[in-house]
């Protein structure tokens, strides 16, 4: 299936793009060599990482939401062409634009509830409203106690202690560490939409979505990448 | 009825090209912030937590990997070899064994356009090349790479059992006969149709080609016996070894392993014509083969096919929230019970439901929501958990290769260099023969339910 494949301008672009494809790649290895660890531990060595599987957990939350901007970006996320397809050009302009609408509120809602979510865990607080932030909530039970399951404090990560959890000792790593990364993606993925969004009034692209021309394959077909 | 209208919504923005993902995800928000005094904060929670939640869903990103090595790995070659080797001299030979290739191939990957592309883009080109027309050979890999799915190891069924919390290894063992029942059908009409039709058909090669192929698609072959042994031990002597998760890791890296190191068709020892040397030749490769280009792509293709489907899956799941919350399952089957539903007509719902809603939706996503809603009645009913399982993964298959969503027929269509259309009345006759099967599955529950029963005892529901 087709995606927008891109070709970035500048080399700070290009470095962006390898930078976040890096990671993405990153990421994923480390879940499976964890894992594979973790299994070769227990059957050789009768041991295992006891924090390996909540630590892989996180990177797959991480993987998955950090990569999800990334989709936006080359704009790989499925959907149903089937109606636009069949309209005039200016139909499937005017489709394309509310689409994008559709996607930045879903965006911005999904901003305000990681803010929100994450907030407590790090010791700030929470806005106040229901669809929109109006404001700080002063009332926010702070949460930056809480700690993980099992995965054990990094030292790097001990100047928490003093800014947000009162001085006291972490024993495990905070939670607010893991979930950071909601913020940070969603922040990210409402990034990508504004950009996708400028292409499509511009008429650079047409829809979000993956078309179904399958161009892709057949280049890669094409290119004797499956030849005999 | 305030459900209608999410719904409606949900539609609505499907139709008017906004992804999947967003489309459930932004409507389960609105109906969630004007219905009810969940947050927004925990809606965010449980984008978070369908995966750091989800233990049997990690074996998705898994599984994919596993696929993407052994694509990319020149399996596939092999294995069509080996299955051209077997069946090739009868007639339609060709034809058989490209659906015994994509049988194989779904043993080794959970997905049906992968099977499509790793087998069809080697297969159509050879049966056009051996007389046989470009639609028929769309048409044969189109259907049979629906197989993917159906046959273990399968995302569908990871996301069907961690959707209604039935075990993963009990679905991947029910999915045994039906798989080989479906690719037994197909293989039967083709023989018929080529019967009748005079196609062509190859020469026997002979015992020693018989041998020959399956050593050289030995290794590939060997990932099934991991998967399967893993899971579920060996019969008489060990229990099961792995978590179908641990599996999917444990496959993944064996996938990597044989690629680089033994077929050498991709990493450092991988040439333009061949391999270029051994790990003994050239022992550097041990170190660098982690991070040569390769791999490092296979990761990014992997990763990138686990974000699209778990974005979408992390979505329904929050649209399954508000279902649950509204107790619509319940009431549904409160309705469906009174209006004196039984078993075989809720069936009949099932796959209607099913096969107009696979029509529009990417089969994992559409199974998060549906799985959920109808699983209640069905225990009511007195349905079995796994028959329920197969029967929802059978209309999934048949969902891939009808328009206009249908994902195999967009793959085929690539792969083959052929028109959406063109490929749908290819698929059609093969179609009629998956609708037959999906009868047999719906109607007789034993063939989903004597293996796992066999092998893990009967299914003990607890809610």
């Amino acid at each position: 299936m087709a995606s927008r494949t891109v070709t970035p301008q500048s080399g700070f672009g290009s470095f962006i793009n390898s930078l976040e494809e890096g990671f993405i790649s990153l990421i994923l290895g480390l879940m499976v060599l964890l894992t594979f660890t973790n299994v070769v531990m227990r059957y050789i060595f009768n041991s295992s990482l006891i924090w390996g599987l909540e630590v892989v957990l996180i990177l797959f939350a991480w993987l998955v939401l950090f990569g999800i901007a990334y989709g936006f970006k080359v704009t790989s996320h499925l959907g149903v062409d089937a109606l636009t397809n069949m309209l005039p050009h200016r139909g499937q302009r005017l489709m394309g634009m509310l689409s994008a609408l559709a996607c930045l509120i879903y965006a911005m809602l999904l901003m305000k509830g990681a803010y929100d979510y994450w907030a407590p865990f790090a010791g700030f607080e929470q806005t106040t409203g229901r669809w929109f932030p109006t404001g700080f909530d002063e009332r926010t039970r702070d949460r930056a106690f809480y700690v993980t399951d099992q995965v054990p404090m990094l030292e790097i990560f001990r100047w928490l202690e003093g800014a947000i959890n009162a001085g006291e000792e972490y024993e495990k790593l905070p939670r607010v560490i893991p979930y950071t990364m909601l913020p940070v993606a969603v922040a990210l993925m409402l990034l990508r939409l504004i950009q996708a969004t400028i292409r499509i009034l511009r008429g650079e692209q047409m829809s979000l979505i993956v078309s179904h021309e399958a161009e892709e394959e057949v280049e890669r077909v094409a290119q004797g990448q499956y030849e005999e | 009825m305030d459900v209608v209208l999410l719904f409606s919504m949900v539609l609505a923005l499907l139709l008017i090209g906004a992804p999947i993902a967003v489309a459930l995800g932004l409507s389960s928000m609105m109906f969630l912030l004007v219905f009810s005094d969940t947050s927004l904060a925990s809606v965010a929670q449980s984008m978070y937590q369908a995966m750091a939640g989800h233990y049997t869903l990690l074996a998705i990103p898994f599984f994919i990997l596993a696929s993407s090595f052994m694509s990319t790995g020149g399996v596939a070659k092999r294995i069509i070899r080996f299955s051209i080797a077997c069946v090739g001299h009868m007639r339609g030979g060709l034809a058989i064994a490209g659906v015994f290739a994509c049988m194989i191939f779904a043993a080794l990957s959970g997905s049906s356009p992968a099977t499509v592309v790793a087998i069809g883009s080697i297969v159509i080109a050879a049966m056009q090349k051996a007389g046989y027309t470009k639609d028929f050979a769309a048409g044969v890999i189109c259907n049979a790479g629906t197989l993917g799915i159906l046959i273990p190891p399968s995302i569908v069924m990871v996301v069907y059992a961690s959707a209604t919390d039935v075990s993963v290894g009990r679905m991947f063992l029910a999915g045994v006969i039906p798989g080989l029942m479906a690719g037994a059908m197909l293989m039967v009409t083709i023989y018929v149709m080529a019967r009748i039709k005079n196609l062509p058909k190859g020469e026997w090669q002979g015992w020693g080609e018989i041998s020959a192929s399956f050593l050289d698609a030995f290794w590939g072959l060997m990932l099934i016996a991991i998967i399967m042994v893993g899971i579920y031990g060996i019969p008489g002597i060990t229990g099961a070894i792995f978590t179908p998760t641990e599996a999917a890791a444990v496959a993944s890296v064996y996938a990597f392993l044989v690629a680089v190191f033994i077929y050498r068709d991709m990493g450092p020892l991988a040439g333009a014509n061949g391999p270029i040397g051994t790990v003994f030749s050239k022992p550097s490769s041990l170190i660098t083969a982690w991070f040569h280009r390769d791999t490092r792509a296979t990761l990014f293709d992997g990763a990138k096919l686990t974000i699209m489907l778990m974005f979408i899956i992390a979505n329904a799941l929050i649209l399954k929230h508000v279902l649950t919350d509204e107790q619509i399952p319940q009431q549904i089957a409160n309705a469906m019970l009174s209006a004196g539903f039984g078993k075989i007509m809720f069936l009949i719902v099932v796959n209607v439901i099913l096969l107009i809603g696979g029509q529009f939706m990417e089969p994992s996503g559409l199974i998060v929501i549906v799985a959920p809603l109808v699983f209640p009645i069905a225990i009511e009913l007195g349905v079995d958990p796994i028959h329920l399982g197969i029967i929802m993964v059978v209309n999934m298959e048949i969902g891939m290769i009808t328009p206009p969503v249908g994902l195999n027929l967009f793959v085929t269509s690539g792969v083959a260099g052929m028109p959406m259309m063109a490929v749908v009345r290819a698929a059609a006759p093969f179609l009629a023969v998956l609708f037959v099967f999906l009868i047999l599955i719906t109607y007789i529950p034993w063939l989903s339910t004597a293996l796992p029963e066999w092998r893990m005892g009967p299914e003990i529901i607890t809610n």
